[in-house]
């Protein structure tokens, strides 16, 4: 039989003295045995850190490009947390390795989805041979990739697109993986249909768990939810330990109005792996608009305890927590919570801002108007001095001013969360439900309607004005209508796209340019993920390609 | 005070399999003295802990099996990769004792799909078997057979016994000291990998030494 050599012949591509390394375990003895493995093969610029803590803050201080985390760090966060809140910071980029060592091959199942995957596993316990093998694969992979890590990292995501193609057409070895890389980009372009095309590319050649979830991605986009929803009880049929199918799978329930599917879904997730904390405070969000208060506080609760030390833990949870507690009549519960979290609040205006509001309804509800105007007035000289805190939390302080006979002030917040949310229905829903409670429907009625009505109709004028071609005037329209609404993620995105539109067509203004990045990031901030922002930054590259501005750094 | 034994058992084989990574390289880390009194002694000791480490696997396997748990996770693989893993392997474990080499059949697929944790566990026993054995070499091979990817692991031993081969693997003792155990496995992995109704596949011959061959879909 003719036979291909098997040679190395790599060494020259990978320079491993020249390695960053940090090696990631809780057990000393385990990390100096990783340390000598790997100075085996020459990798000697080694840094160690024995928890997720330590880890965060040598990769803060230090560039790395090699990581070797245990998944198992004891107590606090384990390797999947480290990794999550490390790609969540931006604090390593595509071309960092990340391998996870684990005891348990279905981790790998756990952690599916490309956003959470590391790039490689190993399984306890391994050899040097296999670590050397591994980590060469993975190295000559991200040279591969190289260039189209390069234009992903600048935005411009048609070039990292076209990339993947060559490599596609290039490299066999590389296929799957480009394949799948081109999947996000499509995705993120918001070419939906394409990215249907090329999951189902890859499921022919196998029905890999993957694919089939970024097949019901793709669909669910494309608002096909009966057939991502099919997609996706599929394959939890065939792989019930695949976590990231459930909380997809809620999404699509979400977006077929099954909150119930959606809340059960979730809970079979949690069963299988309660650590993530977005999946908590996902279900805990659920249950409370479900109105299963008693699940909703186990859930926010949970979220607060596994994210104790993390990036995804903000005043909001905390504020998410009481707002339950307090729809218990749990009064001892809220005091409680405020207390064993008192220096994290304290810690931030938002904080403050959350505990005064929370202390503010609590007083309300024990029959001490007095006591809770003084922690309104709190909330309120904090919020004119820049706190913010989320829609759920401002209605219920316009709930408890209204409850205390404060009318206007009530009126003029539920004005305001009205207008940045003024295609919500469950916001305005919520926002009615407190007028009929107070007897004030009427009111209610002609406070949200002048609210959402001023938004809606800047909006509308400013989009037929650019329908028109009349771009200068949509544009004072639309930032007309971000001044009245400037937490309003739609409006933020038409104002942005219009200006970019009327820069494309009438020349370059710098000035109105600068303003629409500074929206582009607002409306990231309060619809992170949303399908239309990839596709408006891609256009601002161009727009500064076209003109020559550089951008000045990346935000 | 209240034991949940399946905590237990988790974090028993946690433990297990740490102490047992760092066995295996404190014994990688031993310094050759090219004096077969010490050398021989330190090989001896890393094939042993190898072997322990799989029967481990093999252990944990059972439990697996016993819930109904043994379903591959399938990606895509380079083959040419795995061969070169497993060449790797076995030449730190054969420390120039035994020559080991390795091929790719040219029309084998850059990449193929199947569960990359499993079907090491399988070859690599294959590997301890064949370092045992083997006169000179051993052989580790990639290509493809009818739609199939091979993978083959040979070696130039006196090859299997003829209860083995005829499929008795139960009951029959494998070659010497083993039980036929890590075959039986072998061939449960092998399957295990099914594709569009076709199955995986475990065959072994005899030809100039024992062969070994997974076949997968």
């Amino acid at each position: 039989m003719a036979q291909n050599a098997v040679n190395r012949g790599n060494d020259e591509l990978i320079n491993y003295a020249a390695l960053r390394a940090l090696v990631v375990d809780d057990y000393p003895g385990m990390r100096s045995a990783l340390k000598l493995t790997l100075s085996n093969f020459g990798v000697t610029k080694i840094q160690m850190a024995g928890s997720a803590t330590e880890a965060i803050s040598r990769i803060q201080n230090n560039t790395f490009d090699f990581i070797l985390c245990d998944f198992n760090l004891g107590e606090g966060r384990d390797g999947q947390q480290l990794l999550e809140e490390l790609r969540h910071r931006g604090l390593i980029n595509l071309d960092t390795v990340f391998i996870m060592v684990t005891a348990e091959s279905i981790y790998e199942k756990v952690a599916a989805t490309a956003e959470l995957a590391p790039d490689d596993y190993m399984i306890k316990p391994f050899s040097a041979e296999v670590l050397r093998n591994r980590l060469e694969s993975i190295l000559l992979r991200k040279l591969a990739f190289k260039e189209i890590y390069r234009h992903f990292k600048e935005h411009d995501l048609v070039a990292a697109l076209h990339g993947c193609d060559r490599l596609i057409d290039s490299k066999p070895k590389y296929l799957v993986d480009a394949l799948r890389f081109k999947g996000e980009l499509l995705n993120a372009l918001g070419r939906f249909e394409e990215a249907e095309a090329l999951y189902r590319q890859i499921i022919n050649m196998r029905a890999i768990p993957w694919a089939r979830l970024g097949l019901a991605n793709a669909l669910h986009l494309q608002k096909k939810d009966a057939q991502a929803e099919e997609e996706l009880r599929d394959v939890l049929v065939q792989a019930p330990e695949m976590v990231a199918a459930y909380d997809m799978l809620a999404n699509v329930c979400l977006a077929r109005n099954d909150s119930a599917g959606a809340q059960a879904v979730l809970e079979q997730g949690v069963a299988i792996s309660g650590k993530t904390v977005r999946r908590q405070q996902k279900l805990g969000e659920i249950a409370h608009a479900n109105g299963d208060l008693e699940s909703a506080r186990k859930a926010y609760a949970t979220a607060l305890d596994k994210g104790r030390h993390s990036v995804f833990v903000t005043p909001t949870d905390y504020g998410n927590l009481c707002q339950v507690q307090l729809e218990q009549g749990d009064l001892k519960a809220v005091a409680e919570t405020l207390k064993n979290a008192k220096n994290i609040l304290q810690a931030s205006t938002d904080g403050q801002l959350v505990m005064a509001v929370v202390q503010g309804v609590a007083q309300q509800q024990a029959g001490k108007p007095e006591e809770a105007d003084k922690f309104l007035r709190e909330a309120a000289r904090l919020r004119s001095d820049g706190a913010s805190a989320d829609a759920p939390l401002l209605l219920k302080m316009a709930e408890t001013w209204m409850a205390g006979g404060q009318l206007e002030a009530a009126d003029s917040l539920i004005n305001e969360v009205a207008r940045n949310a003024h295609d919500s229905d469950v916001l305005l829903e919520k926002a009615k439900q407190i007028y009929l409670a107070a007897g004030r429907e009427d009111v209610g009625a002609s406070n949200l309607k002048a609210a959402t009505a001023d938004v809606r109709k800047l909006n509308n004028e400013g989009v037929l004005l650019a329908q028109k071609g009349e771009y200068r005037q949509a544009v004072d329209k639309l930032l007309a209508a971000c001044h009245e609404a400037p937490r309003n993620p739609r409006i933020i995105m038409n104002a942005v796209w219009v200006v970019l539109k009327c820069i494309d067509l009438e020349g370059m203004d710098e000035e109105l340019l600068e303003q629409a990045r500074r929206y582009l990031d607002e409306a990231a901030r309060q619809a992170p993920g949303h399908s239309r922002i990839a596709g408006l930054r891609l256009h601002m590259k161009e727009i500064e390609n076209k003109f020559g501005i550089r951008r000045r750094s990346a935000t | 005070m209240k034991f949940d034994s399946n905590d237990l058992y988790a974090s028993l084989m946690h433990e297990l399999k740490n102490h047992l990574g760092l066995l295996a390289m404190t014994i990688d880390s031993i310094p050759l003295q090219n004096d077969p009194a010490h050398d021989g002694v330190v090989d001896d000791a890393r094939l042993l802990c190898q072997r322990v480490v799989e029967r481990l696997q093999q252990a944990l396997l059972i439990y697996k099996a016993a819930n109904g748990q043994i379903k591959p996770s399938i990606d895509a693989y380079s083959p040419e990769d795995l061969v070169r893993e497993l060449r790797d392997t076995a030449v730190s474990l054969a420390r120039g004792r035994l020559e080991v080499h390795c091929g790719i059949a040219p029309e084998t697929p850059a990449i193929a799909f199947f569960d990359r944790t499993l079907i090491e566990m399988a070859l690599i026993n294959a590997i301890h078997n064949a370092l045992a054995y083997a006169r000179t070499a051993i052989w580790i091979e990639a290509g493809i057979e009818a739609g199939r990817l091979t993978l083959t692991v040979r070696d130039d031993s006196e090859g299997f016994p003829e209860p083995i081969l005829s499929g008795y693997t139960s009951d029959a003792p494998n070659r010497s000291g083993g039980t036929g155990l890590g075959l039986h496995f072998a061939r449960m992995i092998a399957e295990t990998h099914v594709n569009q109704g076709r199955g995986g596949e475990l065959r072994l011959a005899n030809q100039n030494g024992a062969v070994f061959c997974v076949l997968l879909p």
